[in-house]
């Protein structure tokens, strides 16, 4: 069964070039330019996968996460951009995106990660990776739940991989791991941004303009 | 001012001009010269004697007959000064060991050996001195076999210190030259490469060769490091790597955690991971290269990966200089290192890493 995708983007010239990268891999059932179009569309579509730009003339992606999460909990979010800013990147990821991926990226490749992402599992850019470490950056700990604030060194070692470049196999394999146990770390890390407290990460977030 | 340049003057000589052209290099008038040269005169002919000495010197005739009359007239003036012929022997044995060891290491050529024979000379001297047992000679022979072992030792010593600087500055020159062929090996050499390559395209050639120039300039009058320079890490990381995906067509992706200001150490290590772009650029065969960096408190890492043809480590030529110079050589000299993983079709990945503390 074809996964059912919503595109969420400004630029037209954008849409079209995804929407042919993809071919008939998934089925795009709609696509929105703003945020006040998008909101009602994926209510009602109520897709697999919504691919989302981070930036949108009338405001951040993150706004239509938290408008249709609550009553569309099925919905994936994967967010796709251009934008160097991890500020806007982190902000996406911590209202519930499963993961970012750049728009360089090829139309297999993205036809995966849409795949991954609607299962459940989280999607790691390089680009991604090297924000969350940064966001986590090791310092001292005030209070907060010492689980949810801290990388484990495994997590930190797979995103530092991640980051350099590795896909998943690579990294199980180089870390004699199964590329199962790879996701799990990769989806941890994931819920950990989500929930964390964490004095550094929220100094982080604060330095980057999030709350 | 030096005696060296010490020279009879033809034009106001009364015998064979030496007292004019003592006056002359000294800059003072001549009679006082001659007046001294008189007096000396009176002291058991030694005058005489060390104008004799002094004009076969400066005519260049044979050196030995000069430094012969020069020891003579200086035994003379000794004996005048009323010392007892053991402590003239000893200290004209002192002055001739001096006069030999001066000669031969007081040039202060670095290659120039210590004069055995001299110090010989001197120590005979010194010996002669010190057994004459009189009251002025025992005051006088310590302080003199002192003087001696200094004048001996003195520019040998001084050598030593001017052999350090020298290779001192033989090792910064070398360390400059090496650092100039990197940085014209990763600019200058390429463009003319990718010139040739495109030998055809001559709009292509035209703004390769304007591109390099505007670097070449920036470098050499604007005190900018060639190849790109910005504020920070991720900047200039960002500039190197938008610069590869325009000369060689491929795509860097990339990835950062933290960031930092460039100074000359990270300077040194965005040129480096540069060259690994472009290398993988160049040899790896693939569209796209991972660039990862990482600014933690004490380290600056920087991972250049492909996923390429990979190579044999040992099967690079060594004067291939983009590897070894490029990247190895230049991480050393900034205080870091560079590590290389590759193997034949098993991709590529360069990490070089930066203490903190240097940079």
């Amino acid at each position: 069964m074809k996964r059912r995708v919503v595109l969420i983007d400004d630029h037209d010239l954008f849409l079209a070039g995804v929407r042919a990268e993809l071919g008939d891999r998934v089925e795009v059932v709609g696509q929105a330019g703003t945020i006040a179009d998008a909101v009602p569309l994926i209510r009602e579509l109520d897709p697999d996968v919504v691919l989302l730009d981070v930036h949108l003339p009338d405001g951040s992606g993150d706004a239509i996460i938290n408008a249709v999460a609550p009553d569309r909990p099925g919905v994936r979010f994967l967010a796709l951009s251009v934008s160097d800013a991890a500020e806007d990147v982190i902000a996406v990821i911590r209202a519930g995106a499963r993961g970012y991926v750049t728009k360089t990226i090829s139309g297999t490749e993205l036809a995966s990660a849409i795949e991954r992402v609607a299962t459940g599992d989280a999607v790691f850019s390089p680009r991604l990776a090297g924000f969350v470490l940064d966001a986590f950056r090791a310092g001292e700990q005030v209070g907060g739940d010492a689980e949810l604030d801290e990388l484990t060194p495994r997590e930190r070692e797979v995103l530092q991989l991640i980051a350099r470049g590795y896909m998943y196999k690579e990294i199980a394999a180089r870390l004699h791991l199964s590329v199962k146990t790879v996701e799990s770390h990769v989806s941890n890390v994931l819920r950990k941004l989500q929930l964390s407290t964490r004095h550094e990460l929220t100094r982080w977030a604060t330095q980057h303009r999030l709350v | 001012m030096s005696l060296r340049t010490f020279a009879p003057s033809s034009d106001e000589r009364v015998i064979a001009g030496v007292c004019a052209g003592i006056a002359q290099t000294l800059a003072v008038d001549p009679t006082l010269v001659r007046l001294v040269f008189a007096l000396l005169a009176l002291a058991g002919g030694a005058g005489v004697l060390l104008y004799l000495a002094l004009w076969a010197w400066a005519e260049g005739r044979r050196v030995w007959i000069a430094a012969l009359l020069a020891f003579v007239a200086g035994c003379a003036l000794l004996g005048a000064l009323g010392l007892s012929n053991r402590s003239v022997v000893g200290v004209a044995l002192i002055g001739g060991g001096l006069a030999l060891a001066w000669r031969q290491g007081g040039s202060f050529h670095p290659e120039a050996p210590l004069s055995y024979g001299g110090i010989g000379l001197a120590a005979v001297g010194a010996v002669v001195l010190l057994s004459d047992g009189g009251t002025s000679s025992a005051l006088l022979a310590p302080g003199a076999v002192a003087g001696a072992l200094l004048l001996i030792g003195g520019p040998w010593v001084w050598r030593l210190a001017v052999e350090r600087d020298v290779e001192r500055t033989a090792r910064i020159r070398s360390e400059e030259r090496s650092d100039m062929a990197a940085r014209v090996h990763d600019s200058v050499l390429q463009t003319l490469a990718l010139i040739q390559r495109h030998a055809q395209e001559p709009r292509r050639v035209a703004s390769l060769a304007r591109r390099q120039e505007r670097e070449l300039r920036g470098w050499l009058y604007g005190d900018q490091p060639l190849g790109d320079d910005s504020a920070s890490l991720m900047a200039a990381l960002q500039a190197a790597a938008g610069d590869v995906e325009e000369l060689h067509g491929v795509r860097v992706e990339l990835a950062s955690a933290g960031d930092c200001p460039v100074d000359q150490p990270v300077g040194a290590l965005v040129l480096a991971a540069r060259e690994a772009m472009t290398n993988a650029a160049k040899f790896a065969g693939v569209d796209e290269i991972d660039v990862y960096a990482e600014v933690t408190a004490d380290t600056v890492g920087v991972f250049v990966r492909d996923r390429g043809a990979g190579f044999d480590r040992e099967a690079v030529p060594a004067d291939r200089r983009g590897l070894v110079e490029s990247i190895e050589g230049r991480m050393e000299r900034a205080g870091g290192r560079a590590t290389v993983v590759s193997s034949p079709g098993g991709g590529t990945e360069v990490e070089l890493h930066l203490p903190r503390a240097a940079s």
